[in-house]
């Protein structure tokens, strides 16, 4: 408790005066600082192993260090020496046997932690993320510290996944979520306890038992200035969320707090109670921050008189006096503990201000640096073998089925043959995700209706004969739950494939998916990689909320990996790069081409085969115009083509096949060539990734080109129902409009479309 | 005694033909209303229909791996 008061008070004290110890340093980072919570931080860490694992939010300083403190106290001299040896190359070891050595490996250890977490809140290059996280995220997993998160509530979501793979992976450890009284507003927060206590773990689940994962609620009465218990929330004691979950109410208890023993008492026996799987569990640690929120917090929402009230109740002085009081401890030796923790402090606190020690992130001039973080960019294969499943996959009906079909979607005719006797994208997407479940015991594959149903479009309909429910599994109706746990479970180890069953959905797990699942593998410095695959459907006839084409907006966040395939070859071989693939990686998959066969190539491999991401895909050769299509516009693409070869116009028709990456390469060459090109997409017009293409090959074709290149999307409204889509999305004759009159300037084409709009006056009113 | 038809129903806008997988009774067997009589695959579902009627099958209209329209006749039941 000393030691985390220390610190935080250091960086109080640079916040303030700019000044510490013998420091004078403008940190311009953020201090959200939990001093008078040392107690809570404290008794949690002693109950807990280096096994287990802590999730926390933006106030975590002293939870992390608490955490790292207790797993250095349990862990030997070896384990110590080979952990800090292995993080960063031992850079940051090496900096501390330079500049703070210690004679112990505990002692180094110690100074380690100190400085690994000081120096990633100054945006160092030897901080325990590399300078990527800072304050609010700083963590370091071989202590059992997972990553601390910004966004109020997440990490209960995430740290709920991180105990379903410890169920999963039969571990004897819990995970613990450590967020704040304010989080209990946060609906992605009451996703998690639900998720958390599924009674299909009990009743369906072969290795029976609730997730172990405790809700330990740091309750300091505050959610930044608005007064939790009488103001901003429901419930006047934070324990009682507990009486709307199961009939043990998840053993909700409210702790005192201040003493560390109590919250150590509790946690340990909320600990065994999570391994026996009779979890989960909901602490309600009562406790105070004396500190504002943060240091621009004045504290105009509470008086003088309840700060000293709390301050007669301080942990670390109370703590104190009773350790004189019952002969443990003397004041001289608890004044020594103090002046050793502030001289080490002092020094922690140089060696991370200095550049010269502890230098910026090398990130080249250009700062392309942050640019190479961001994906893993790599493939992890299972090192263990899968289980055996229920069944003969050969008896499973569907895969009779599929084994009846022609792998090609035309007879020997030549004619097409229908869904039901050929190999559709649908199937395509089934087997790779067969055989990864079958070879790969990581995979993990739920979200809405997906076992008995097969997921609400049928792509899964069979895996619920081959695989028990801890392989295949019906989530609630919780995105952002869904999202969450499987970041949490693949920062574990496990290879979750969820379904958000529509695009449109992607909201409900907005923050899951673009400010959690994008970004630690970047904000870890490379410490996690997050190998979740995110499958959505994009909808039709379904109107507004149930047909949005949504890829562009995902494309737009760094750090996703977007596919969206239109063939049922393509669809095989992407998804198995995605489910290969360490990066996170979102599908997108139109309703209207599940039922496609396969045009393009003579068959789809029954093997499994990987399409690399980033490779737009040239479906069928022309000369006059190039045609970038993205997701199901390649089949009107391709009707205008044969509408238009009747014309002597030829068009060279791509399929981006993916989003991101992407190589621009065939796109330039192909404009090269044609010197004309559409962009052709069933995303909104305004701020679409098409419009970020043809503003690249604009740029990078300029000369080449004859005419701006046109992009052809929807209108920028909803989405209109089943009858009223035709003048939506693009059409045949919308591209054969596009090309003729806009690409190739031909005078007096009578225009078959409607799209005759002023986009310039479109958009002065909006539109 | 009545002919009762067993046609092939309609499951949704999106589905306008099936294969059938199975049949699980021929000609001459007796049914009884609600009891399954044959499996068919759409592109999204595995399901059997069931007997329309109590009787006894007379005859069975389509083979196995047939692809059937929605409303086509797939059997007859005399009650």
């Amino acid at each position: 408790m000393m030691v985390i008061r220390a610190f935080e008070s250091g960086v109080a004290s640079l916040k303030s005066k700019g000044s510490y110890g013998d420091l004078t340093y403008a940190y311009k980072g953020p201090a959200h600082l939990s001093i008078g919570q040392e107690a809570a931080a404290v008794g949690a860490a002693m109950a807990l192993t280096p096994d287990d694992h802590i999730f926390g939010s933006h106030r975590s300083h002293g939870e992390f260090l608490a955490k790292g403190l207790a797993a250095i106290q349990r862990l030997g001299d070896n384990a110590l020496t080979s952990i800090m040896e292995a993080h960063g190359d031992g850079a940051l070891l090496r900096t501390v046997e330079t500049h703070l050595p210690d004679e112990t490996e505990h002692g180094l250890a110690e100074s380690f932690l100190l400085l690994g977490l000081l120096a990633e809140m100054f945006m160092r290059e030897i901080g325990f993320n590399g300078g990527m996280g800072g304050s609010m995220h700083a963590f370091f997993t071989p202590f059992g510290a997972y990553p601390n998160n910004a966004i109020v509530g997440a990490s209960a979501g995430i740290a709920t996944g991180a105990a379903l793979w410890m169920k999963s992976d039969c571990r004897e450890s819990i995970a613990v979520s450590m967020v704040g009284d304010g989080a209990t507003g946060c609906g992605p927060v009451w996703e998690a306890l639900n998720f958390a206590g599924m009674a299909q773990f009990e009743r369906l689940w072969d290795n029976a038992g609730f997730l172990p994962v405790l809700f330990f609620f740091t309750n300091n009465f505050y959610a930044m200035g608005g007064q939790t218990s009488g103001e901003t929330m429901s419930w006047d004691r934070l324990a009682r969320v507990g009486a709307g979950l199961r009939d043990d109410a998840y053993h909700a208890e409210t702790v005192d707090g201040t003493n560390p023993l109590a919250v150590a008492d509790a946690v340990q026996r909320k600990r065994q109670v999570l391994l026996d799987g009779k979890g989960p569990a909901i602490l309600d640690v009562e406790c105070y921050r004396f500190s504002g929120h943060s240091t621009t917090d004045v504290n105009a929402y509470r008086t003088k008189d309840e700060i000293a009230a709390w301050g007669a109740v301080d942990p670390i002085l109370t703590y104190r006096d009773s350790l004189v009081a019952e002969g443990i401890l003397d004041t001289a030796a608890a004044d020594a503990i103090q002046s050793e923790v502030e001289a080490r402090m002092n020094a922690v606190f140089m060696a991370a201000a200095d550049p010269e020690i502890a230098p910026p992130p090398r990130l080249g001039n250009d700062g392309a640096g942050i640019g190479r973080k961001m994906f893993a960019g790599s493939e992890t294969p299972s090192d263990g073998h899968a289980p055996e499943p229920m069944s003969d996959p050969a008896n499973v009906a569907r895969i009779r089925q599929n084994a009846r079909k022609s792998r090609g979607g035309r007879d020997a005719n030549g004619e097409l043959l229908s869904p039901l006797k050929a190999i559709t994208l649908r199937d395509g997407l089934f087997e790779a995700i067969l055989h990864a479940a079958l070879t790969d015991p990581r995979v993990v594959i739920y979200g809405e209706e997906c076992r008995e149903w097969g997921g609400a479009f049928g792509v899964y309909r069979g895996l619920a004969d081959l695989f028990p429910h801890d392989r295949v599994f019906n989530a609630p109706i919780s995105e952002a739950a869904i999202v969450a746990t499987a970041i949490g479970a693949a920062m574990e180890g496990g290879r979750p494939v969820v379904e958000l069953m529509y695009a449109d959905f992607i909201g409900r797990a907005g923050d899951e998916l673009f400010n959690q699942l994008a970004k630690w593998q970047a904000m870890s410095n490379g410490l996690l990689s997050v190998p979740v695959v995110v499958r959505c459907s994009v909808g039709s006839k379904y109107g507004a909320q149930h047909s949005q084409d949504w890829s562009g907006l995902a494309a737009h966040v760094p750090g996703l990996k977007i596919i969206y395939p239109a063939t049922p070859r393509d669809a095989k071989g992407l998804m198995a790069s995605a489910l290969a693939s360490d990066d996170p990686v979102i599908v997108f998959e139109s309703q209207r081409l599940y039922d496609r066969v396969e045009l393009f190539q003579d068959e789809v491999p029954e093997g499994n085969y990987k399409i690399p991401f980033g490779a737009p895909d040239i479906k069928r050769a022309g000369n006059d115009v190039t045609v970038l299509t993205i997701g199901p516009t390649l089949y009107p693409a391709l009707e205008a083509a044969d509408s238009l070869a009747g014309h002597d116009v030829s068009l060279e028709i791509i399929d981006a096949r993916s989003l991101v990456p992407f190589d621009y390469g065939p796109i330039l060459d192909s404009v090269a060539k044609t010197g004309r090109l559409l962009l052709v997409s069933e995303a909104c017009e305004r701020g679409s990734f098409a419009m970020t293409l043809a503003t690249n090959v604009t740029r990078f074709a300029f000369d080449a080109l004859e005419a701006p290149p046109r992009v052809l999307g929807c209108p920028n409204w909803i989405v209109p129902g089943a009858g009223l889509e035709q003048g939506y999305f693009p059409q045949p004759f919308d591209i054969e409009d596009a090309i003729l009159t806009d690409l190739m300037g031909v005078t007096g084409h009578d225009r078959k479309g409607s799209r005759r709009w002023d986009d310039l006056a479109l958009a002065r009113s909006g539109l | 005694m009545a002919r009762v038809e067993l046609r092939m129903p309609e499951l949704g806008n999106e589905i306008t033909e099936a294969m059938i997988d199975a049949f699980l009774k021929g000609a001459g067997d007796k049914v009884l209303e609600g009891e399954e009589i044959v499996t068919i695959t759409t592109p999204k579902v595995t399901m059997d229909l069931e007997a329309p009627a109590t009787g006894t099958v007379l005859e069975v209209l389509v083979e196995e791996d047939d692809i059937i329209a929605v409303g086509t006749v797939l059997a007859v039941i005399e009650t």
